[in-house]
């Protein structure tokens, strides 16, 4: 029967070994006394875009904070499980924590340029990899800010001072600062929750290119837009992972009642 | 003509996925009119086989309805579209459902030919012919009027239902003075019938799909009008 339609469905439960980006095994943390993530298991696909959503305080946030061991910086901050990223546990203790930082970069919510030039801001990571290399740091800088489609509008004023871009372009330019030390995953922590709609647009298109450079795994707690931009979606609460399959399945066909509650904008 | 540009959206991937859907129910308009005229082929010449084939091809637009539709119910969803871009979903969405139900009322005619039902009458014949060739030219402006979001082609298109509607009375009233003329080949003479009926259907569904095609391009719903009306409605607009 003539297909008209194609969409890319991989079943999440399935991946194999080669098709996963991180594979989260069993996952428990509590801050002090406080559980926030229960028993948490998936595998993330690479070169894919992947939401998690929840309400706040869901675990979201903390989730992918474990992805990158940001979480180390809280005290009281204890976890079981593990964090598979290839082929070796993240959170074994002689995990080397700044090359892990290196090859999971990570995006906040509020653009947080350092108060240097635009181009020391993409070079900062490099250079603290001990590259100091004039060409290489060149030929970095402008590949990065291409990728994070930034250079056309900064080419001419690469030694301005960051602070003077847009909200919109500031977050382009933390987006290539982390592209430019070539990560494998790239977490995006409701990247675009302080910008305008159309700024939004525009970093999710950004979103969709990279992706063939990198895994991407975005928080978001805009709905549209984990509908919009992603591929598979990941549905959490209270710390739990309630449903995760293709983005397809989840907003036409949740299979759970509460995510149909959540992503319908009812009280379960 | 206002035209709803597929391809001025930031996001790529949604110009893609409108386009393919436009495209898409193309495509189906096209299976559907080469089904008709493949039909009236086989009626002209008694070709049970090719009668045979636009029967089973039926299920391939069948299945083309339903993976049209799920694609709606997936963009609507995962893209949230308003305005233009609704509007464009919820036409192919009406629309589908209409070329599915002409490909259903092809099937009927082509059953004529595989069941040896067709009219012994020549002049019937001949007569039912010229009505499915007037049918596939209102198909294919419908069509075109649609690929080219051309409201004024649309209503042009609507208007050469009354023709259609015409032949098919004078038909019908031969028919039923055969009908009663006679008893026998009563059966044979209600085929007949309804095959003509079902040539009729397509030119009303393609009427429907005019009046998407203005609603599409200027968001105006001219339903349940005359045409004088619609036009008054399109001229105000402007």
């Amino acid at each position: 029967m003539l297909k008209l339609f194609e969409h890319e469905h991989l079943d999440v439960k399935r991946l194999s070994d080669e098709e996963t980006a991180i594979e989260v095994r069993n996952l428990s943390l509590q801050f002090s006394d406080k559980p926030v993530l229960n028993d948490i298991s998936m595998r993330i696909p690479k070169h894919r875009i992947t939401a998690l959503i929840g309400q706040s305080g869901c675990g979201k946030s903390t989730l992918i904070s474990c992805f990158n061991r940001m979480n180390d910086l809280i005290s009281g901050c204890r976890y079981q499980g593990e964090i598979i990223l290839g082929g070796r546990d993240i959170n074994h203790k002689k995990e080397n924590v700044s090359r892990l930082r290196t090859q999971v970069g990570m995006v906040f919510q509020r653009p947080n340029p350092f108060p240097l030039s635009i181009y020391e801001n993409v070079c900062y990571g490099l250079r603290l990899q001990g590259v100091n290399g004039r060409r290489q740091l060149d030929d970095t800088v402008e590949q990065a800010l291409v990728d994070a489609a930034l250079w056309d509008e900064v080419k001419d004023r690469l030694f301005e001072s960051a602070q003077v871009l847009s909200g919109g372009q500031q977050q382009r330019l933390v987006i290539a600062r982390a592209l430019a030390l070539k990560p494998d995953i790239l977490l995006l922590d409701e990247p675009t929750s302080a910008l305008d709609p159309l700024t939004t647009l525009y970093i999710e298109e950004l979103m969709a290119g990279l992706k063939k450079r990198c895994s991407i795994i975005i928080v978001t707690h805009n709905m549209q837009q984990a509908a919009r931009v992603s591929d598979y979606t990941a549905f959490l609460h209270q710390g739990r992972l309630i449903e995760y399959s293709d983005s397809d399945s989840l907003f036409t066909m949740p299979h759970k009642k509460q995510t149909e509650d959540y992503i319908t904008g009812r009280y379960g | 003509m206002r035209q709803v540009a597929l391809n001025t959206h930031i996001s790529g991937k949604f110009n893609t996925e409108l386009e393919n859907l436009r495209n898409s129910v193309l495509t189906m308009g096209g299976e559907v009119e080469q089904q008709l005229i493949d039909t009236l082929k086989a009626i002209r010449t008694n070709n049970a086989g090719l009668a045979e084939k636009v029967v089973l091809n039926d299920l391939k637009i069948n299945s083309m309805e339903i993976q049209i539709d799920e694609e709606c119910l997936r963009i609507i969803a995962k893209r949230h579209p308003t305005a233009s871009d609704l509007r464009m979903i919820m036409t192919i969405s009406k629309a589908i459902t209409d070329i599915e139900r002409m490909g259903d009322e092809i099937e009927r005619i082509a059953r004529l030919v595989t069941k040896n039902k067709l009219p012994a009458s020549k002049s019937i014949q001949s007569s039912m012919l010229l009505i499915g060739e007037r049918v596939v030219a209102m198909m294919r402006g419908t069509f075109d009027a649609l690929a080219r979001q051309d409201e004024q082609s649309a209503l042009q298109v609507y208007e050469q239902d009354n023709r259609i509607d015409r032949e098919y009375k004078r038909l019908l009233t031969y028919t039923t003075e055969e009908m009663e003329r006679s008893s026998e080949g009563m059966q044979d003479w209600l085929e007949i019938l309804w095959a003509l009926r079902s040539l009729e259907r397509i030119g009303d569904r393609c009427k429907n799909l005019c009046e998407y095609v203005v609603s599409l391009t200027r968001g105006q719903d001219v339903r349940h009008m005359p045409l004088e009306n619609m036009q008054q409605k399109i001229e105000n607009l402007s």
